[in-house]
């Protein structure tokens, strides 16, 4: 263990190699980890979120092959009920992850754009990143092992509102300036004025 | 865990708590879930063997049936659960229908079934944590005021925040109003025919289910497949636009035009003051937020935000009410009442005391036409003088009614059917089946609905829309008819998945099937 420790240590793609040889093969998988380039992912407008639960759905569904919210990286909470807005925990993709030092294993590196990448194989579910990371972002599934975002961004793809989204930054885990416009004007139209910028184009088929 | 026991292929899980003794078993029956679609259609069966002939709405071993599908927690908006027992508001099966977290909490609970019999000898809760059953002193939540406080407080002791449905009862169950509602989470509710008096009976002050485990997919890529196709046609196409933009209350307006708006009474079917509060005004001055039951993502909960003083000197409350189209209709143009913030208050006032508002509005109205025509005086409102619009009586009636102090309001404790039966006025006491009705004057096809549909809301036959459908184009009542059959089959099958009606266009035939099918459940 000390020598794989000290081997993933200097040389990084070792763990990326044990990654892709762990890798399930399905397409959206393989498009996921290709989209693992310097972007993470970013809880944008917190206050849209109504708590459907679909990125949540969403992750586990992609990453494990069962049916739950529990194996979610990401986490929808309640903070009193629903009377009062969720918050949504995820990973943060520090710059300088303190869950990677916690690791006594080397089963955390540093991920391309911030956060970690995840040694699966070779976590033994001691808890210390959990305890490391204070947002709460780490938790362990059924086998024991780390629970952590990948910032693969399919949670996005089925986020109704736009609560989530994928932003671009420096290898290092900076943030990019990418957006200098004026901020978007969001007031309503008018109180007829549909989602539909939001939700899809087409007419209702049905009667009201 | 991951485990057989809680694969898709043959849900069986049936938990059956026993009030009287406080004690739990779970039970094997994959037989019923391979007979049946599930949801209702499980829980009648269930219901056809527990219920013993002769047994009254409010004995001890009339049970309560919960109930959830092959789909709930698995697909979007599949996120109700199915409520049976014996309506003690007009002796007919009860059946109702909630959303909120409860049938994803149930499903990753394992149990895709609960029933509840016994009456315990002091109040308790029951806490279900994934596969611990624990049964609590309730006493001393059991006189609190609201509904919604019981959500305040067992929040903080029992644990599982997010993962986890708290359903329970207010003063109106526990006084035995016999349209007393249970309040899933805090914005949704089973109602109608009064779950929340056969809870109160049982002594049963709340249910706190937390679910957090793995349901097994047998064929993970097809289940990932039908997902993306469900909710892609649920989220872009526009299927469910009515009820993620204005929601329900929409249909104010749109009623009003049509005349089928009841208003005072039903003596009239268009209110002159539908504009203040239409949907579009609640939207635009009141509304503040939007969710979602879990699992879904139209977020057709509508919450409106009231600021309301309590003293002279600029002090004030906020509060956070969910308003819907029946609601408005019913402590709104049924009651005369225009002003928006009037509504919120009373809907806010029938929240707290536990009770279903389309009820409570029934007979609000029922008593304020009694009043103005003399055939009750302020002997038996204590005072009270009832006119269209007069919130602040409203208020305290409602208040009274809950505590019921003298025999007119025990009555009016009882629906508009039993109050008219005792006081006369059964003329204009407008009911069907012993149940105050919705708010939809369409026409013959919502009447023929409501006094002949097997099942008992509204939205299980939809009289209303075969009524609408006529508007459009002249359909014979033959054809409307056939339209209510069909449609309260074609909903059936839905209340089996159960899905919420508000995606009956997404889950058609086909799609139900494609979604079996990709849990490896085949039809035959």
């Amino acid at each position: 263990m000390q020598f794989l420790f000290s081997l993933t240590q200097k040389f990084p793609f070792v763990i990326k190699a044990m990654l892709y040889k762990k890798k399930t093969h399905t397409s959206l998988k393989e498009e996921l980890e290709r989209e693992i380039m310097a972007k993470r992912l970013k809880v944008a407008n917190q206050a849209s979120c109504i708590g459907c639960y679909s990125c949540m759905m969403a992750c586990a569904r992609t990453w494990y092959d069962t049916i739950s919210l529990k194996n979610s990286r990401i986490n929808i909470q309640t903070r009193g009920g629903i009377e009062t807005p969720y918050a949504a925990i995820v990973c943060h993709a520090c710059i300088d992850p303190p869950c990677m030092r916690a690791c006594p294993l080397g089963v955390l590196t540093k991920r391309k754009g911030g956060g970690v990448n995840l040694n699966k194989e070779i976590c033994d579910g001691c808890g210390n990143c959990i305890e490391a990371c204070i947002i709460g972002a780490i938790h362990l599934d059924a086998e024991k092992k780390a629970v952590i975002c990948k910032h693969c961004g399919v949670c996005t793809k089925f986020c109704p509102h736009d609560v989530l989204e994928m932003i671009e930054v420096e290898d290092s885990g900076e943030i990019k300036v990418t957006d200098t416009s004026p901020v978007e004007d969001t007031s309503s139209v008018s109180s007829t004025a549909s989602h539909k910028e939001l939700y899809g184009r087409k007419e209702p088929e049905e009667e009201k | 865990m991951t485990t057989e026991q809680y694969a898709i292929p043959g849900l069986k899980n049936v938990l059956y708590i026993d009030l009287t003794s406080r004690s739990y078993y779970i039970k094997d029956r994959r037989d019923l879930y391979e007979k049946y679609l599930g949801g209702v259609g499980v829980a009648t069966n269930l219901m056809l063997e527990e219920y013993i002939e002769g047994t009254g709405p409010l004995d001890p071993e009339m049970p309560i049936i919960l109930s959830t599908g092959p789909l709930s927690g698995v697909y979007p908006t599949c996120t109700k659960t199915v409520a049976l027992f014996r309506s003690p508001h007009n002796g007919e099966l009860g059946e109702s229908y909630a959303g909120g977290h409860l049938a994803m909490s149930m499903r990753y609970s394992g149990y895709e079934t609960i029933i509840i019999k016994g009456a315990s000898q002091y109040p308790v809760y029951v806490a279900i944590h994934n596969d611990k059953v624990i049964f609590r002193d309730a006493s001393s939540i059991w006189h609190l005021s609201s509904a919604i406080d019981v959500g305040k407080v067992l929040r903080d002791v029992e644990p599982g925040a997010g993962r986890r449905s708290i359903i329970r009862i207010g003063p109106a169950g526990e006084k035995g109003i016999t349209y007393a509602s249970v309040n899933v989470d805090t914005y949704r509710h089973f109602g109608r025919l009064g779950l929340g008096t056969v809870f109160g009976a049982k002594k049963l002050k709340a249910l706190l289910i937390v679910g957090n485990q793995e349901i097994k997919s047998p064929d993970h890529n097809a289940y990932r497949k039908t997902y993306s196709k469900l909710y892609d046609t649920i989220v872009k196409t526009g299927l469910t636009e009515k009820y993620h933009n204005l929601g329900t209350s929409e249909n104010i307006l749109v009623l009003n035009e049509l005349k089928g708006l009841p208003t005072r009474n039903l003596q009239e079917t268009s209110f002159e003051g539908a504009e203040t509060i239409s949907g579009e005004l609640f939207a635009e001055k009141y509304l503040i937020r939007r969710v979602s039951c879990a699992g879904c993502p139209i977020g057709c909960v509508h919450v409106a935000m009231l600021r309301r003083p309590f003293s002279k000197a600029h002090e004030y409350e906020t509060l956070n009410i969910s308003y819907d189209y029946e609601l408005i209709y019913a402590l709104g143009s049924n009651l005369g009442v225009a002003d928006p913030e009037a509504v919120l208050e009373l809907i806010d006032a029938c929240e707290k005391a536990g009770v279903d508002i389309i009820s409570m509005g029934g007979v609000l109205t029922w008593a304020t036409e009694m009043q103005q025509r003399g055939k009750i005086f302020t002997d038996e409102t204590m005072g009270l003088q009832f006119s269209w619009g007069d919130k602040a009586a409203y208020l305290r009636a409602i208040d009274l009614l809950v505590q019921a102090p003298n025999d007119f309001y025990a009555a009016l404790g009882k629906g508009v059917g039993y109050a008219s039966k005792k006081y006369g006025g059964e003329e204009f006491a407008v009911q069907l089946g012993g149940l105050e009705i919705p708010g939809y004057h369409t026409g013959l096809g919502n009447m023929l609905g409501l006094t002949v549909g097997f099942r008992h809301s509204h939205l299980d036959n939809a009289g209303y829309a075969a009524d609408q459908a006529a508007f459009n184009r002249p359909l014979s009542d033959e054809k409307i008819a056939e339209a209510i059959i069909e449609e309260e089959d074609r909903r059936s099958v839905l209340n089996c998945m159960v899905a919420c009606l508000f995606a009956r266009n997404v889950y058609t035939y086909q799609n139900i099937i494609e979604a079996l099918k990709s849990l490896v459940v085949n039809l035959h």
